[in-house]
């Protein structure tokens, strides 16, 4: 009693025995090597196994169905072997004739397995069974793992068309036959190492008695050619294993930075900036293009273009490693121009975005503002600053999250997006009797009218109790504007002989004011100043002197 | 001097010629082409058919259409073209001027 299994030839459904089905699988792969190199290579095999499905069909039966070991060799037998078809002239490869360590016998119970789709079992393309046939697993696994990935971003969807694309769909029944192969398990790894090693021990001896024998220079150069020939197949075998080793990490980050690329520009991901010891900020990048981008540039012009501009190099990365891996030698033109046409697609696309957020940088424009202060009942103003932005909106780091864009931040808070700048204070002499705050704001435009608009939009309040000034220490942006340098400066002005006061926390406010003494902004702070005629002079800086007149 | 190389060579040359006078009795499937080479022993072996008619039709010699079959899969019968009628023709000279000249030169 014998197993039978179920074969596929030229569309042919035939029981044949497993031992008989080896054999013609070994057969076939042979011819299939033979005419690797020919014009034609397909068309012939499926000639032959056309032919060959002819023949068997006439050694079965309704009383005798399955195909058995004799029937197998007596169709061999009529076909030939291919050593027997050079034999009789028609040497189809421009191959030297010598190789016939390669030929039928040796290389028959010893073929390799590679990776095709599989044609017969297929749900849509035939890669996950093809896959599985190499690995020699179930395709179910796969397949479901496929399915759940398609949901993760589309990454499975990518993947599989990758694979798609890159894996060669098993043709012929000899195709069939390869991609199933001998399995790739322990004991064979096993087999094929002692294989190359009692190779290497035979080339070794051959070696050894060469050099041994008296032979003539001739001989002795040939040798020395062969020892050559030897460590440079050892040195490629380690290449080799070396690329494949580098080739899975190419594929395995590939589709890490892409799982990544896609979460980031599909999904919920965010981009995390560390920007604060300890608190991630996470900002999708719509919410941060929002705030940027051009109102009349679509967003998906960032995304398309950020798509084809990082992910085609990705991908890239992804099919080149795979293709190393499986050793799928084949080259798909289409394929590479039509990757090389949509990464420049992107890089036209994020030129355009660049161009058009450029252009909404052209002007800038500047408006002056009086802040109303109340003159204070003694000669001395006292000027404080309120907290920071973060502490004033009450938020905690648990609950907001924040992102410095240049010199905004943008805090976001349940719902509300506050989307605030730094001022800095100038101290300048003033023209009348009264102490006067200007602000001074700034942004950029289109057109200056644009410019102009947003400038006003630039919302600044301080709070004023009896003698004192509480500046805030932030201007915030109507959330409906864009980030478009906006900036702020105030100017106080003071008459002269008026006196101020400076508290600690003013140091973050001031920015090189210029004062009689040349203190720095961080001497300036907690001290009487007064405004003499050539400008500000310290009142109670004893000892200061000694640190500023350098 | 290997004599197995010298006689593969000489049916080389022969083969195409032989395949291309089997087909200009008119149309035939690759096993029709086999049973009649192998009757005269010009072939020992199907496959050595297979590549030949190969270079042939990409040669632009022959053509072929496909046929069902009754039992079987479908046949590829294969066709001289103008271009192989020519050739055949040509050939057909050639040979009779060698054998011609063989026979001459073997026979003094």
């Amino acid at each position: 009693m014998n197993r039978t299994v179920t074969m596929n030839l030229s569309g042919i459904i035939f029981h044949i025995e497993e031992d008989a089905y080896d054999k013609l699988n070994n057969y076939l792969s042979t011819i299939k090597g033979y005419f690797k190199n020919s014009e034609g290579c397909d068309e012939i095999m499926s000639d032959i196994e056309s032919r060959i499905a002819e023949m068997l069909q006439g050694k079965v039966s309704n009383i005798k169905q399955a195909v058995l070991m004799s029937d197998v060799e007596s169709v061999i037998a009529v076909m030939g072997k291919p050593e027997d078809f050079a034999s009789e002239g028609i040497s189809a490869s421009n191959e030297p004739k010598n190789n016939e360590n390669e030929s039928w016998n040796s290389n028959s119970g010893n073929k390799k397995r590679r990776v095709f789709r599989d044609p017969d079992d297929k749900i849509v393309g035939g890669v996950c069974s093809g896959i599985a046939n190499y690995f020699d697993f179930d395709p179910l696994w796969l397949r479901a793992a496929f399915a759940i990935s398609f949901f993760v971003f589309g990454t499975g969807l990518l993947l599989y068309i990758i694979l798609l694309i890159i894996i060669p769909k098993a043709k012929t029944t000899a195709e069939k036959l390869e991609m199933r192969g001998e399995k790739v398990d322990i004991n064979n790894i096993k087999k094929a190492v002692n294989e190359e090693f009692e190779e290497f021990k035979t080339r070794m001896k051959d070696f050894g008695n060469e050099v041994k024998s008296p032979e003539n220079k001739q001989r002795m150069r040939s040798s020395a050619q062969k020892v050559v020939d030897l460590f440079g197949d050892v040195f490629h075998n380690i290449i080799r294993a070396l690329g494949k080793i580098v080739a899975f990490f190419l594929v395995f980050i590939g589709i890490a930075l892409m799982v990544g690329l896609l979460a980031t520009l599909f999904g919920r991901g965010t981009i995390s900036i560390f920007n604060t010891p300890g608190s991630n900020i996470h900002f999708s990048l719509y919410e941060l293009s929002s705030a940027v981008l051009p109102t009349d540039l679509p967003i998906q012009f960032l995304v398309i273009g950020l798509i084809l501009f990082l992910g085609i190099p990705l991908l890239s990365m992804i099919y080149g490693g795979i293709k190393f891996l499986f050793q799928i030698k084949q080259k798909n033109r289409i394929v590479k121009y039509t990757a090389n046409i949509l990464w420049l697609t992107g890089v036209v696309l994020l030129v355009y975005v660049g161009i058009q957020l450029g252009s909404d940088f052209a002007e800038e424009a500047t408006t002056k503002q009086n802040i109303e202060i109340s003159q204070p009942h003694a000669s001395t103003l006292y000027l404080d600053l309120k907290p920071m932005a973060e502490d004033d909106l009450d938020v905690t780091y648990h609950h907001h999250r924040r992102i410095r864009l240049g010199d905004w931040t943008m805090i976001s808070k349940d719902e509300n997006k506050f989307r605030l700048g730094y001022p800095v204070l100038n101290i300048v002499a003033g023209t009348t009797d009264n102490f006067e705050l200007i602000a001074v704001k700034s942004a950029n435009g289109y057109n200056k009218k644009e410019a102009t608009d947003r400038a006003r939009n630039i919302n600044y309040s301080i709070v004023q109790v009896d003698s004192t000034i509480k500046f805030n220490s932030y201007f915030d942006i109507e959330s409906a504007d864009k980030l478009r340098a906006q900036d702020l400066k105030l100017v106080l002005k003071v008459p002269v002989n008026k006196v101020l006061f400076l508290s600690k926390r003013m140091e973050k406010l001031i920015f090189d004011i210029d004062n009689v003494n040349d203190a720095l902004d961080s001497d300036m702070v907690n001290r009487k100043w007064v405004m003499t005629k050539q400008g500000l002079e310290c009142i109670d800086c004893k000892g200061l002197e000694n640190v500023s007149k350098r | 001097m290997n004599i197995e190389n010298t006689k593969a060579q000489m049916k080389k040359g022969v083969l195409e010629f032989c395949i291309l006078s089997v087909l200009s009795n008119g149309d035939q499937y690759p096993n029709e082409i086999i049973n009649k080479m192998k009757e005269a022993k010009l072939i020992v072996v199907e496959g050595t058919l297979y590549p030949l008619l190969m270079r042939l039709k990409n040669d632009g010699l022959l053509s072929y259409r496909w046929e069902e079959s009754t039992s079987g899969p479908p046949r590829k019968y294969y066709k001289l073209t103008p271009l192989g009628k020519k050739v055949l023709k040509e050939l057909g000279t050639t040979w009779n001027e060698l054998v011609d000249a063989v026979n001459k030169t073997t026979q003094q």
